[in-house]
């Protein structure tokens, strides 16, 4: 399944619209690392509005991306969380650990990115 | 028609036609009792004979369905006008004795047929009065349930008091199916309202343990993965050195001591000023 990549300033911005399989997030994970590498994306927001559900592949996927992008130079937010996937996450936190930046929606995800770049920007 | 069903059919005939009678010894008998006090005249006239032709009428067909619905009304104006189900009850089993006489001095020549047609009477005056006990439990059950329900709604208000900050004032003790509640309460207000910072208040939580404080700590989780931070305001000192003493871990919690530096918290974290007009 193709999942498109879109760039907006200096992030790249992805939107899951149907749950993925596991094959299908590691492909996933490959190529938002390759496309972050080729653009030289400073932020990643990865949009999951969509999604009813979120496993804990799929939790951990996102959270290993977030750490490889950050090891590229790019922050990442997660976006558009449902209130049914937040109580899953919490109850299956005990045992994955989520350190993702998140936010209400695609507006304030770029927000916070911008923010979080200017504050770097400034203690350098 | 079978033995048994003549002998319902003239047990039933011989009941309506004799009905008027036995309705007035059946008045009379729970009269005596103090049972009608709160009912004017018309009313027992009325009740009195819808009640004994339902009987009347689910002996003669064994359908029970309008003795079931009869009932079912009782228990819902018994509940609301305070009636006792000691008085239903005993006014139901009065009906049954005045039934259960008549029969008697009818058949008491004859043994054998007494015995037969008490044989077709009693599981119909039994199955009735089973009818009408059930109907006040459900009735009761439900009056019950419906007012839990109106409490845990009422107990759990999210408001909001600018555009991005809520306030969830917690009162009273919270266990685990209210804490689910309020979760889910509190995330989808977040949702609807795009709020970014939430103030929960514990001032009126008498009593935090561990269970609370995790309650607590998954619904911040919770909110923080919808990209809304939490304050906690109003622990009381008592409650404070508990969760100390318990060991609990707050350090992901933002606390203040009030509702009111709480807000102000919120204002600074959304860069909101509150200047007085001049």
């Amino acid at each position: 399944m193709e999942i498109p990549l879109l760039k907006i300033e200096d992030f790249l911005v992805v939107s899951l619209q149907t749950e993925l399989s596991d094959r299908e997030i590691v492909e996933l994970r490959e190529e938002i690392l390759d496309k972050i590498k080729k653009t030289g994306a400073r932020g990643l927001i990865v949009d999951i509005t969509a999604l009813k559900l979120i496993d804990s592949f799929m939790a951990k996927s996102l959270s290993s991306i977030a750490d490889t992008a950050t090891l590229l130079g790019a922050k990442t937010v997660v976006v558009g969380m449902q209130p049914a996937v937040a109580l899953t996450l919490v109850e299956l936190g005990l045992r994955i650990k989520w350190k993702i930046h998140t936010a209400l929606n695609l507006e304030r995800g770029i927000n916070l990115l911008r923010k979080a770049l200017r504050s770097e920007t400034e203690a350098l | 028609m079978t033995e048994q069903e003549e002998l319902v059919e003239e047990l039933s005939g011989l009941l309506e036609d004799n009905a008027g009678d036995l309705k007035m010894q059946w008045v009379k008998e729970m009269t005596e009792m103090g049972l009608l006090e709160k009912l004017t005249p018309i009313e027992i006239e009325q009740q009195s004979s819808t009640i004994y032709d339902t009987c009347v009428l689910t002996l003669k067909t064994g359908m029970y369905e309008a003795a079931k619905k009869y009932a079912r009304e009782m228990a819902k104006k018994g509940v609301l006008e305070a009636m006792t189900v000691d008085q239903i009850i005993m006014g139901m089993l009065k009906l049954r004795d005045v039934y259960g006489r008549f029969v008697f001095s009818k058949y008491q020549s004859d043994a054998e047929k007494l015995y037969e047609v008490l044989g077709v009477y009693e599981p119909v005056a039994n199955r009735i009065l089973s009818i009408v006990a059930l109907a006040f439990v459900e009735e009761r059950e439900r009056v019950i349930k419906e007012q839990q329900q109106a409490m845990l709604a009422l107990s759990t208000p999210v408001l909001q008091i600018r555009d991005l900050i809520l306030v969830l004032p917690l009162i009273g003790t919270i266990d685990s199916a209210r804490a689910a509640q309020i979760v889910e309460q509190l995330l989808n207000s977040i949702v609807d309202t795009q709020a970014s910072v939430v103030i929960i208040d514990i001032t009126g939580v008498p009593v935090i343990d561990t269970a609370v404080a995790n309650h607590l700590i998954k619904t911040i989780q919770a909110a923080k993965m919808l990209g809304a931070n939490t304050i906690i305001t109003g622990i009381s000192p008592a409650n404070a050195q508990t969760l100390v003493t318990l060991g609990v871990d707050l350090s992901m919690l933002t606390t203040r001591g009030t509702l009111r530096s709480g807000v102000k918290l919120a204002d600074e974290m959304l860069k909101i000023e509150v200047v007085e007009k001049r």
